[in-house]
C-alpha cells in the first residue's frame, strides 16, 4: 500500500518563512506574475504604437519614457514580461522533460544503456553551448519557438546528471527491491516509483534553468538574434544602445527588469536546493 | 591512471567529432541550397555553383561530403568568408589576441578577487560582510553582461568621463612603445571591470562553499582538539584543501570566457572574435561563425580534459572511479 504523505500547510509556511531565499523569491514570483498576466492591463499605451514624442525623457506623460520610434519604454516592459517568463519556463520546461527521461533511465536501467548515455552526457557537457544557440537561430531564424526549444535542447545535461545519481540511488532501496520482487515491469518501477522519488532535485535545477533560458534570450536579443515578432526586454536594450548616453532610460529600465527576474528564479531556486536537500545546508 | 587519460582523450574526440558533424549538418539542413549559403549570394553564377559543387563535392553521396570536409578542416582550411576577401583562419587570427588579453586578464582578476573575498566570507560566516557579499552576489549573477557593460559606459565614460567609451587604443594618436601599452590598458579598464564583475560571484561562491565544506569536516575537528590555533588550521589545512575547486572551475571557465567576453568585446567595440561574431552574424557569414564555433569547442574539450587530468592527478578519489 502506497502511503499518502501529508501535506502539513502550516509546515510548509515554516518552512518558507525561515528560508530567506524562499521567501524574497516567492514574494517577487508574485509580483512577475501579476505584471506578466494584468501589465498589460495598466500599460498607459499600446506598446506597438508609433508617436510622434520620439526619444522623450521619463515626464509624467510618458514615466519611463520613450525609444527612437516613440515607443513607451514603460508599456513595452510591461507587455514584454510575459515573453521572458514564457521562454524561461518553456525552455526549462523542455531541458527538465529531457534531463529526467535520460537520466533516469540510464541510472535505473544501468549496463551499456548508461554507459552510451552518459558519453552523451559528457560531450553535450563539453559543447559551447551559448554559441551552439547562437549557431542554430542565426541559421534557422530566431523565431521564439526557436529559441525556447534550442535553449532547452542544450541545456538538460545538468538535469540528466542530476536525475541519473538519483535513479542510480533509489534503484538500491529497499522498497523498489520489493517492487522487483513482486514482479513489477522494470518500466513501470521507473515511472511510478524512481521517477516521482527522485525529482525533487530537478525542480530547484530546473527553477534556476528558467534564469538561465532568460539570460541566454537576452544575449541573442542583444546579438539581434531575438523574435522580431514579440516584444522582449533584450531587444529594447539592444534598440536602446545605440542611443545612449543620452537617452539612458531605453536600455536601463528593461535591463533592471530582466535584472529583477533573473534574481527571482536564482534566490527560488537556491532556497528550494535548500528546503530540499538539507545536506547542502553546510554551504549556506 | 592512464587508462583514466585515455577515457577522456576519448570523451575529448567526441565532442570534437561531433561539432565537426553539427557543423556539416547544419550548413545542409539550413533553410536553402548549400551552394546559395556557401555563395553568400541569392543568384550565384551557374560558374560558381559548379565551382562550389566541385570544391565541396556537393554532387557526391553525404558520406563522401563530410569526408572531403573533414580533410579540409585537417589542413587548417576553414574556407573563404563571404563578407571579406579573406580567408576564414585569417580573419580569427587577427582578433584571436585582443580577446585574450581581456578574456585572461578579467579570469585572473575575477579569480584573485573572488576567491579572496570567498575565503574572507567564509572566515566570518553570518557576518554582516559575508550577507552584504551574499546578496551582491546573487545580483551580479543576475545581470546580463552586455547591459552592465552599458551601464558602465554610461557612468564611468560619459557622466564621469574617466575613461574612454570604446575601443582598443586612441586611433588620433600613434602611441608606441609604452605610452601605447598604457593606451591599450587605458582602454582596457571598463571592459575588464564589467568582466571581472561578472566572474567575481561564481569565484566567490566555489571559495566560500569549499571552505565551509572543508571546515565541517572531522579531521578539522580533531586539529582543533589537539589545541591547535584556529589561524593554522586554516592557513595549513583548510586552504589547501579548499582551493582545489576553484582552480578546476577556473580551468573550464577560461574555455568558456571567449563566449562570455564576446558580449562585452561588443558592447566596448574592442576589435576581438566578439565583434568579429557579431559582424558574421549580421551579414550571414556562415563559414567564420561555424569556424569560430569549431575553434570554441575544441579548445573547450581541451581545456576540460587538460582540467580533469590535472584534477585526477591532484586528488587520486577521482580516478578511481
Amino acid at each position: 500500500m502506497k502511503k499518502k504523505r501529508k501535506i502539513d500547510p502550516a509546515k510548509i509556511l515554516n518552512v518558507i518563512k525561515n528560508n530567506t531565499q524562499l521567501k524574497i523569491g516567492l514574494i517577487f514570483l508574485v509580483i512577475l506574475l501579476f505584471i506578466a498576466f494584468f501589465g498589460p492591463l495598466f500599460a498607459p499605451y499600446n506598446p506597438y504604437r508609433l508617436n510622434d514624442d520620439t526619444l522623450m525623457a521619463p515626464c509624467a506623460k510618458y514615466p519611463l519614457g520613450t525609444d527612437n520610434l516613440g515607443h513607451d519604454i514603460l508599456s513595452q516592459i510591461l507587455y514584454g514580461c510575459s515573453t521572458s517568463l514564457k521562454i524561461g519556463f518553456i525552455a526549462a520546461m523542455i531541458s527538465a522533460i529531457i534531463g529526467v527521461t535520460l537520466g533516469g533511465i540510464a541510472g535505473f536501467y544501468g549496463g551499456w544503456i548508461d554507459q552510451v548515455l552518459n558519453e552523451i552526457m559528457n560531450v553535450f557537457l563539453m559543447l559551447p553551448d551559448f554559441f551552439l544557440i547562437l549557431l542554430i537561430i542565426a541559421t534557422f531564424g530566431s523565431s521564439m519557438m526557436n529559441v525556447m526549444i534550442v535553449i532547452g535542447l542544450t541545456s538538460w545535461v545538468g538535469n540528466a546528471r542530476l536525475m541519473r545519481a538519483q535513479a542510480k540511488a533509489i534503484r538500491e532501496r529497499t522498497f523498489i527491491q520489493s517492487s522487483f520482487a513482486m514482479g513489477e515491469s522494470k518500466f513501470s518501477i521507473l515511472v511510478r516509483h524512481v521517477l516521482p522519488n527522485g525529482i525533487f532535485p530537478i525542480i530547484a535545477n530546473t527553477t534556476m534553468n528558467i534564469s538561465g533560458a532568460i539570460l541566454t534570450e537576452a544575449g541573442l536579443s542583444f546579438l539581434g538574434l531575438g523574435d522580431p515578432n514579440v516584444i522582449s526586454w533584450g531587444q529594447i536594450i539592444t534598440a536602446g544602445k545605440s542611443y545612449l548616453p543620452k537617452c539612458w532610460w531605453i536600455c536601463t529600465f528593461p535591463g533592471l527588469m530582466t535584472i529583477f527576474t533573473v534574481l527571482t528564479f536564482f534566490l527560488l531556486g537556491e532556497g528550494l536546493n535548500r528546503v530540499l536537500s538539507p545536506k547542502m545546508d553546510a554551504n549556506k | 591512471m592512464r587508462k583514466y587519460i585515455l577515457k577522456r582523450l576519448g570523451s575529448g574526440a567526441l565532442v570534437v567529432l561531433f561539432s565537426v558533424l553539427f557543423n556539416f549538418v547544419i550548413i545542409r539542413l539550413a533553410p536553402g541550397d548549400p551552394t546559395r549559403l556557401l555563395a553568400g549570394k541569392d543568384n550565384p553564377s551557374p560558374e560558381t555553383i559548379a565551382a562550389l559543387r566541385e570544391r565541396f563535392g556537393l554532387d557526391k553521396p553525404l558520406l563522401e561530403q563530410f569526408w572531403i570536409y573533414f580533410k579540409q578542416l585537417l589542413h587548417g582550411d576553414f574556407g573563404y568568408s563571404y563578407v571579406s576577401s579573406l580567408t576564414v583562419w585569417e580573419l580569427i587570427r587577427s582578433r584571436i589576441v585582443p580577446t585574450l588579453l581581456i578574456a585572461f586578464t578579467g579570469a585572473f582578476l575575477g579569480l584573485l578577487i573572488g576567491t579572496a573575498l570567498g575565503i574572507i566570507a567564509a572566515r566570518k560566516k553570518g557576518s554582516k560582510f559575508d550577507m552584504f557579499m551574499c546578496s551582491i552576489s546573487y545580483f551580479f549573477d543576475s545581470t546580463p553582461s552586455f547591459w552592465l557593460g552599458l551601464m558602465m559606459i554610461l557612468l564611468f565614460a560619459s557622466i564621469l568621463k574617466w575613461f574612454p567609451t570604446y575601443g582598443m587604443y586612441n586611433v588620433r594618436q600613434n602611441y608606441t612603445g609604452m605610452a601605447h601599452v598604457l593606451d591599450v590598458a587605458y582602454h582596457m579598464v571598463l571592459p575588464v571591470t564589467t568582466l571581472v564583475l561578472i566572474d567575481i560571484p561564481y569565484y566567490f561562491r566555489i571559495a566560500r562553499s569549499s571552505i565551509l565544506q572543508t571546515m565541517s569536516e572531522d579531521f578539522i575537528m580533531t586539529l582543533r582538539a589537539t589545541g591547535m590555533s584556529e589561524q593554522k588550521i586554516f592557513f595549513k589545512y583548510v586552504m589547501r584543501n579548499a582551493i582545489i575547486p576553484t582552480v578546476t572551475v577556473f580551468g573550464i571557465t577560461l574555455a568558456y570566457m571567449i563566449t562570455g567576453v564576446a558580449m562585452i568585446e561588443i558592447v566596448f567595440a574592442w576589435p576581438g572574435m566578439g565583434r568579429l561574431m557579431l559582424d558574421s552574424i549580421t551579414k550571414r557569414d556562415y563559414p567564420t561563425l561555424s569556424a569560430i564555433y569549431l575553434l570554441l569547442s575544441i579548445s573547450v574539450a581541451v581545456m576540460t580534459i587538460v582540467v580533469d587530468v590535472v584534477y585526477a592527478w591532484i586528488d587520486p578519489r577521482i580516478r578511481i572511479e
